[in-house]
């Protein structure tokens, strides 16, 4: 895997790119937990040219300042696709990155081959409104974003250490990575406000019809985020699409079940 | 020194068994613990409190703004103004509220109060909050993530609509606005007093002084934790290179007098663990929506010493711990008197803002508090700070006899 920096309309954006593979290009989208190269998209790297950017406001990824709301964020992505000349690309999405690609896909439907939506954000559904992640504990949310609230993933979020706490590490070492972590998600969950606050629906209902390729709606079985009923809504408003639920899986499907989630994208477009 | 009066207008009557039954005192307060009749009462034995502490002696009286919160039932700060503006008449109003982020367009905070200064008679001060997460964020619905941005530009919207002689224009970020054309203006020239209470957030400080407004540090932890906040507050000051003049700085503290240490307990301990064990139950995921503070507050670590709301832990608090810990100053007059003089030394404040009614106190001994801090207390701490100038007090509101003459 490779990490660069792509400059955006004159440098305002700094944004971190990881990317590996050859072949057509896969673009990712990360959620609101931050992007981490997995084993996902390790996988799907043996058959495409995986293209993963973090959104401004995450980990180096400046420019932040210059969003206000979803549609500053959505013309800021076609920027960075004009700069980096994707075209013809798959187009996979997860969390609010779901929600980022379904409008960028209404937006400009040309561009991409095919869409994949990982527990996407983007419609609201009263019955179904799952954790608010403003506006709950760190345990209530780590245990809503995994299937797992006992793993070190999950445990990081709840604050605490991990389950096997390295005897080399000091406590004063360990501190200070705790606060590092809680100052990014800090920022990240800041960032992630502009475009999901208080309800993460910013009208994408009215314009996802304009999505019209094949779309695979993938979602984590106990999803306590965005809670598995609304592949439903998601499906019901989509021309050509089907639902893949995953096991094991809350709204992390990606670290959670990475390889579960290649395989599934792998089918859907077409790797042998 | 100035000494006034501030009430929360509590509902104060929550069940016994609040804190163990239910979620949250703030935000997701169960509606069906209001009870309108209990309501109607509490309104108006508030605003006879607070005209009560005027007649008293007090030299103003505070009110502010809260939502969806049962320790604080005035979501309209403005409406017990204007009732205070017609039935005292010279005490300073001080209005706590608005949080001008959250009105659209913010010239409405401009306009009504320029009414309560015309009403009044010139005795407004003007309190400009960013508010609380809570309010803002979780009832309001206003994004964390540009809030204080949107702040900031309020501040600007309305100070000019209350100075400039012409109509003009204004291109916002949040607020676009063609016509901006007051009617009415301030009575106080060019406007009253802005005084910005806070919650502890670093970022107000320096706002704060280069706007030379006033900065006042309202929290229930009392003088203890204050004193972290007030110092970070000074040194900012003085970097700053501006006069440390300690009206520039105001503070809250809950004060219970009587004549004897034990009737201070008796009478007043159950409505200050009331307040304490019930009323400052707010639930931790909603203490703070992402984006509300600035990283710089959260890394300075003030977020676990000082900008945190309520309190953490299950224990009930008692009498004894919450005196222990300086939330409360309770006792005789003379030993409330020398304990608030070292507060305000020690804060460097020239207001000082006293919660008279505290948690589930009935109207009664609210009264009988206010009595006593007003007449045994307040006139021997006013000769304090003699050689400073007030220049953060209403232009029309009383200045008391300050000559020193110790009761």
């Amino acid at each position: 895997m490779d990490e660069r920096q792509v400059s955006v309309r004159d440098g305002i954006f700094e944004i971190d790119v990881l990317e590996a593979g050859s072949g057509d290009p896969l673009l990712y989208l990360h959620g609101i937990g931050g992007l981490e190269w997995g084993e996902h998209l390790e996988q799907l790297a043996q058959s495409h040219h995986v293209i993963a950017p973090r959104h401004p406001g995450f980990g180096g990824s400046t420019g932040t300042d210059e969003l206000a709301d979803l549609p500053d964020l959505v013309y800021y992505y076609l920027d960075l696709l004009d700069e980096m000349q994707i075209s013809n690309a798959v187009l996979v999405g997860h969390s609010l990155g779901g929600m980022i690609a379904a409008e960028l896909a209404a937006v400009q439907p040309q561009r991409f081959s095919r869409v994949v939506l990982i527990s996407p954000f983007g419609i609201w559904n009263e019955a179904h409104p799952g954790l608010d992640i403003f506006g709950s504990t760190p345990d209530e949310f780590a245990s809503s974003l995994y299937a797992d609230a006992d793993s070190d993933a999950a445990l990081a979020v709840a604050g605490k250490p991990p389950r096997a706490a390295s005897e080399a590490s000091s406590e004063a070492a360990q501190n200070e990575a705790t606060i590092a972590f809680m100052l990014e998600r800090a920022k990240a969950m800041s960032t992630a406000a502009k475009y999901l606050w208080p309800i993460p629906n910013k009208g994408l209902k009215k314009r996802i019809h304009r999505i019209t390729q094949p779309v695979l709606i993938l979602w984590g079985e106990v999803d306590g985020i965005t809670p598995p009923a609304l592949a439903d809504d998601f499906d019901a408003l989509l021309s050509d699409s089907r639902i893949e639920h995953v096991a094991g899986a809350a709204h992390m499907a990606p670290s959670e079940q990475p390889e579960r989630v290649a395989e599934l994208i792998g089918e859907f477009i077409g790797v042998q | 020194m100035k000494l006034e009066m501030f009430h929360l207008c509590p509902y104060r009557e929550l069940p016994e068994d609040f804190r163990e039954k239910y979620h949250s005192v703030w935000v997701d307060v169960p509606r069906h613990l209001y009870d309108p009749e209990v309501g109607a009462r509490l309104y108006n034995e508030t605003l006879d409190e607070l005209e009560y502490a005027a007649e008293m002696g007090y030299d103003g009286i505070c009110v502010n703004e809260h939502h969806q919160n049962a320790y604080g039932i005035m979501p309209s700060p403005n409406l017990m103004a204007a009732s205070l503006a017609r039935t005292t008449k010279d005490v300073a109003i001080i209005v706590m509220g608005n949080s001008i982020a959250l009105y659209d367009p913010p010239t409405r905070v401009a306009e009504e109060m320029a009414m309560l200064d015309n009403i009044s008679g010139g005795r407004l001060v003007s309190g400009f909050p960013v508010g609380t997460s809570m309010d803002s964020n979780y009832c309001y619905g206003a994004n964390p993530a540009t809030f204080r941005d949107k702040y900031y530009e309020a501040e600007e919207l309305i100070i000019k609509a209350w100075t400039n002689e012409e109509m003009f224009s204004f291109d916002g970020k949040y607020t676009q606005l063609r016509y901006v054309n007051l009617w009415p203006k301030p009575l106080q020239n060019p406007h009253p007093p802005v005084w910005v209470p806070g919650g502890g957030s670093i970022e107000t400080w320096g706002w704060t002084a280069e706007r030379d407004y006033l900065y006042a540090y309202l929290s229930y932890s009392g003088f203890k934790r204050g004193k972290q906040v007030m110092d970070g507050f000074w040194k900012v000051i003085e970097e700053k290179g501006i006069e440390p003049n300690p009206y520039r700085a105001g503070f809250l503290q809950l004060v219970c007098v009587a004549d004897s240490e034990q009737e201070a307990e008796e009478r007043y301990a159950p409505a200050v663990e009331y307040f304490y064990n019930k009323m400052l139950h707010v639930y931790p995921g909603y203490a703070d929506a992402p984006g509300y503070r600035t990283l710089d507050t959260i890394k300075a670590g003030l977020l676990a010493q000082t900008t945190q709301f309520g309190r953490s832990g299950t224990n009930e608090l008692k009498w004894k711990d919450i005196l222990e810990a300086g939330n409360v100053v309770a006792g005789t007059p003379d030993q409330v008197t020398e304990q608030l003089e070292g507060v305000i030394k020690d804060l460097r404040v020239g207001h000082l803002m006293l919660l008279n009614q505290i948690g589930s106190m009935d109207h009664e001994l609210a009264m009988h508090n206010i009595k006593k801090t007003a007449t045994e207390v307040v006139p021997n701490l006013r000769h304090l700070w003699p050689e400073y100038e007030d220049h953060w007090w209403p232009q029309r509101a009383i200045v008391r006899d300050t000559s020193g003459v110790k009761v």
